[in-house]
């Protein structure tokens, strides 16, 4: 079964999330921050996407995927940021990184399901 | 001053038979152990601060349901604090109930205390300081603290690594801290009337000091340890931001009273939440203090143009 990562320090959204995913039939990993995610990533290989939020506390979203491509030199999952920024210097500092989507908040399950689907599986 | 910080944990355990290893075992491993009484857990978890942890057992209760139980309703009262089950058997949380199992970070057996040190290590000492920081921190307190109440001699514990995050005392105040090696930030507290003991000391009678004498002291007593910490650990250049003006908060919870440092007004809106079907009210208040900088003048609205409109919830693909 695919499987997702959802990084974010606000436990109402990992829930949020986490829990439409995994009606959706999606296996899902959640993880409290960026260092958190670095962690629960390199632990679990089936991972195929990551979801994350950029301001968190201890390692924010953007630091962890620079981290992901460059510490933990994992070039194949998929990465989606789930943030309220929406600044263009964020998400050119994202694409650089390898990010390949951005929502800014609210979540809306269902705008992004199909895109979760195919990047994850 | 013991170079290494301690921490307070609870000590659940009611076997004679494991209590001398466990007590050994913290006196080795900078944990300060209170034991408590079955019947006095709940009371004691209201009362008492600064935890770091809990070592619980197995068997602390007469039966396996009591004893998960138990943990249960400790996790549901203070879910941040890490507990760690002692086991007979073996250092794992395999086989115990799927609802209790969760509570616990790690199992420990007394048979092998490798596994203890390492889940304290993990959970409760998870963020190593360096030594100088410790010494320093404590040096700039007691410098800032001698020169502004005089005649009053200070002193200092061991620093200490806590979990909890219940606030006591009356009166807080919060400052932040900001460098390239670490953001994050300085909270003091205490009791007013403390304080106001000890400012007392050489004022006339006829205008003694109250409360507001303690929240200007107290914020003058965060900025002198803020700046003492800036000029020594951060410097110049050390601002992620550009700009290392901070001012302190002051929250007085016994008079209801909250200061940012400025007589600028607050802005306010008052926001009514309302469930049509049950014409429940929720009511919340935001309020806007510019209490670093305001230059309305330069006011501007930055909309980001992300080369087609992009609906907040849906997603732009690169």
């Amino acid at each position: 079964m695919a499987k997702i990562l959802v990084v974010d320090d606000s436990s109402t959204v990992r829930d949020e999330v986490s829990t439409f995913l995994r009606g959706s039939g999606l296996d899902v990993v959640t993880a409290v921050d960026g260092k958190d995610g670095l962690v629960k990533l390199e632990a679990d290989p089936g991972i195929k996407l990551v979801v994350a939020d950029v301001n968190m506390p201890n390692m924010d979203g953007l630091t962890m995927v620079e981290k992901i491509r460059g510490e933990l030199k994992n070039s194949t999952v998929n990465l989606i940021m789930l943030t309220t920024e929406s600044s263009p210097n964020m998400k050119e500092r994202g694409k650089a990184a390898g990010v390949k989507g951005w929502i800014v908040k609210p979540f809306k399950g269902a705008a992004v399901l199909e895109t979760f689907k195919k990047l994850a599986s | 001053m013991n170079e290494q910080p301690m921490s307070k944990v609870l000590v659940l355990d009611n076997s004679p038979e494991h209590a001398r290893l466990i007590k050994r075992f913290c006196d080795q491993n900078n944990l300060s152990a209170l034991k408590v009484r079955k019947d006095a857990v709940t009371s004691v978890l209201r009362t008492n601060i600064d935890l770091g942890g809990i070592l619980y057992s197995e068997d602390y209760a007469d039966s396996p349901e009591e004893t998960a139980r138990i943990a249960l309703e400790i996790h549901g009262a203070r879910p941040e604090l890490p507990i760690i089950i002692r086991r007979e058997k073996r250092a794992t949380l395999a086989g115990l109930p799927d609802s209790t199992q969760r509570v616990f970070c790690g199992a420990y057996v007394t048979s092998d205390m490798s596994a203890l040190r390492k889940v304290i290590d993990e959970y409760i000492f998870c963020l190593v300081y360096p030594n100088a920081l410790l010494r320093g921190i404590a040096e700039i307190s007691t410098e800032v603290l001698g020169n502004l109440f005089k005649d009053v001699k200070t002193s200092f514990d061991t620093p200490y690594i806590v979990h909890d995050r219940v606030i006591f005392g009356e009166v807080f105040s919060l400052i932040m801290l900001e460098s390239s090696w670490c953001r994050g930030y300085m909270m003091l507290q205490t009791e007013e009337e403390s304080f106001l003991n000890l400012v007392g000391r050489d004022v006339e009678v006829e205008n003694p000091p109250n409360f507001r004498r303690v929240n200007d002291l107290l914020s003058e007593t965060t900025n002198m340890i803020w700046g003492g910490f800036k000029n020594r650990y951060i410097g110049d250049t050390g601002s992620a931001t550009g700009t290392q003006v901070q001012v302190p908060l002051i929250v007085n919870h016994k008079h209801h009273y909250i200061s940012f440092g400025t007589s600028n007004p607050q802005l306010c809106f008052r926001f009514i939440m309302e469930d049509p079907l049950t014409t429940r009210l929720a009511t919340l208040y935001a309020r806007f203090v510019f209490n670093l900088s305001w230059s309305p003048e330069d006011f501007k609205e930055f909309t980001h143009d992300s080369g087609g409109l992009v609906e907040s919830g849906a997603i732009e693909m690169f």
